[in-house]
């Protein structure tokens, strides 16, 4: 046992087992996948088919010629997009204010950033549905760009909260000791500064957004189709095909944000 | 003399300077943190206001019968309870799956990867993948059809918007298993090597070190974890409303249920259930609190 842990930390002899385990591992992670892939590709696949025919009328991306899943997609990257700017912001903006508070107030207002994480995203649009159309923005994108703002702010705040207890600020007091306005002290330290921690941000803000349904159905009324709201509407008319093809588009974009994180931890050694 | 009180005048200002931009900052950051949970306090007063049918559609003036309509229902106590059950029993087998595969593949950077992968994947989508896998004419179906053992769809066994909820269940687990994995390889990374060599050093077994070090420095380490997740698959919609059966129906799905329900009167009752599903996690995160801080405190002592 010992010897084969050993073996294992130098990488060179790989138990069998280990490897059996590694596949294993690999279907159960990336299988269901895989099968949105051939469902998607497939024209048709009819009942006791393992596989997709290869005869099935219909290109293998046939399903992506669908302009309702465009307009879905790039609704939803707009969104994703705006939710992580505005968030990012106010997160930043929040999380800093909160560093430097009294212990006291800082506590509280730790405790208000956390309720919109711990809402359930269904009670928090229950309860917002009605306010959101009250103020004229219920089924409209700039509705659910808020509603989705919400949880996503909230995530950044305790996130900003997170990274700038460590940050040391004390090129920014030099800097402004030095004559910079509080601006210019922002653009040429801080921003630089936390480069990595802007993109982290970012994407964090942008995957809150981008699989959110609850709240896209409760604010946006159903109006506003997001890819999620769009393959909802494909599965529960029983289009599998298209229904595949949203949850790849939908699949993707996160997939090479987490591969791009991976990359950026390992190259600081954060994981092994 | 002259220059000194100059710079006594310059150090002065540079000091009210930067504790007004301090005040400014801070005033900001309360301005930007109410902005950041107004929303959700509105929104809960709205519950609450429309719970006592004081505003929204159906209002009657101050009232508490949806309130007791939705707590007197067993509809209500079903759904709770079952919502409960599949989250549970998820986090269960997530738990499992996570610590066995941390402890076996800590060294390994492409197990990490493969474990942590599925977090990438939307709620939606896994949805949708869960479907298509072992619905009645899924995958899992033709496999048992192509080995003979069924004949046709309806002969293979009903996993998706069944009783059980074997479905949704595997499709939380599968979701909250990666997450539960990666607060496990980093509890390993800081402590867990390095405690257990002591412990085989010392003379302990392989299989004692496993027992009485490793896993309770685990389970120590990602019980927070597995509270917060867990109370994030009580409020979970996007696979509830894919996967879930009619009866009994999650709460979350419940929820959105009376918040359309084309009967106006029935609407207030979504404010009473919006409710409830946020007092069940409030309540678990303050049990969350409570561990975080203890493993906080035990750490403390062990490190």
């Amino acid at each position: 046992m010992s010897m084969q842990r050993d073996a294992m930390a130098s990488g060179r002899v790989v138990a069998p087992w280990h490897v059996f385990l590694l596949v294993a591992l690999g279907v159960v992670s990336l299988g269901p996948v895989l099968l949105l892939v051939l469902r998607a590709a497939a024209a048709s696949w009819l009942y006791p088919d393992l596989l997709p025919s290869r005869g099935a009328t219909g290109s293998t991306l046939g399903a992506f010629a669908t302009p309702i899943l465009w307009s879905a997609l790039t609704r939803s990257v707009l969104l994703a997009v705006a939710t992580a700017v505005v968030a990012t912001l106010l997160g930043f903006v929040a999380g800093r204010g909160l560093v430097r508070a009294p212990r006291g107030l800082r506590e509280l207002a730790t405790g208000a950033a956390f309720l919109p994480v711990v809402a359930p995203p269904i009670a928090l649009g229950v309860g917002i549905q009605v306010l959101a159309i009250r103020a004229g923005v219920g089924g409209s994108l700039v509705g659910v760009l808020i509603a989705h703002v919400i949880p996503a702010a909230g995530y950044l705040t305790l996130y900003f909260l997170g990274v700038l207890s460590a940050y040391d600020r004390s090129m920014e007091d030099e800097a402004r000791t030095l004559g910079a306005t509080a601006w210019q002290t922002f653009l040429r330290v801080t921003v630089p500064a936390l480069r990595a921690r802007w993109l982290e941000a970012l994407v964090l803000g942008a995957l809150v957004s981008w699989g959110q349904l609850a709240l896209t159905l409760l604010v946006g009324g159903g109006a506003v189709q997001t890819l999620p709201v769009a393959l909802l509407s494909f599965t529960r008319a029983g289009d599998d095909r298209l229904a595949a093809a949203a949850a790849l588009l939908l699949t993707i974009p996160p997939a090479l944000a987490f591969g791009v994180v991976q990359r950026g931890a390992r190259r600081t050694g954060a994981s092994a | 003399m002259n220059a000194c009180l100059r710079t006594g005048a310059a150090r002065f200002d540079a000091g009210r300077r930067e504790r007004d931009a301090v005040r400014h900052r801070s005033s900001a950051g309360y301005v930007a943190v109410t902005l950041v949970s107004a929303p959700v306090v509105a929104g809960t007063l709205y519950s609450l206001a429309a719970a006592f049918g004081l505003v929204g559609a159906g209002s009657t003036g101050w009232d508490a019968s949806r309130i007791m309509r939705v707590i007197g229902s067993s509809e209500t106590w079903q759904s709770v309870l079952w919502t409960l059950y599949t989250a549970g029993v998820a986090t269960i087998i997530a738990v499992i799956g996570a610590i066995a595969l941390s402890v076996v593949l800590q060294r390994s950077g492409v197990g990490r990867a493969l474990a942590t992968f599925p977090l990438a994947v939307p709620y939606v989508a896994a949805g949708l993948a869960a479907l298509l896998l072992l619905g009645q004419s899924g995958f899992f179906s033709r496999v048992a059809f192509a080995a003979g053992a069924v004949h046709d769809p309806a002969g293979f066994p009903e996993l998706v918007y069944d009783r059980p909820g074997i479905a949704l269940i595997l499709a939380f687990a599968w979701k909250e298993f990666p997450f539960l994995a990666l607060t496990a390889f980093a509890v390993l990374d800081t402590r867990g090597a390095e405690l257990a060599d002591t412990a085989r050093t010392l003379g302990a077994s392989a299989a004692a070190t496993f027992r009485r070090v490793t896993l309770p420095l685990l389970w120590r380490g990602i019980a927070p974890a597995t509270i917060a997740g867990f109370a994030y698959l009580v409020g979970q919609y996007e696979l509830a409303v894919l996967l879930a059966p009619s009866a009994p129906q999650p709460l979350s799905v419940i929820t959105y249920e009376r918040a359309s329900d084309p009967d106006l009167s029935r609407r207030g009752e979504a404010h009473v259930l919006g409710l409830l599903a946020m007092t069940l996690c409030g309540a678990l995160v303050v049990v969350h609190g409570r561990s975080l801080r203890n493993a906080d405190a035990r750490g403390g002592a062990s490190a």
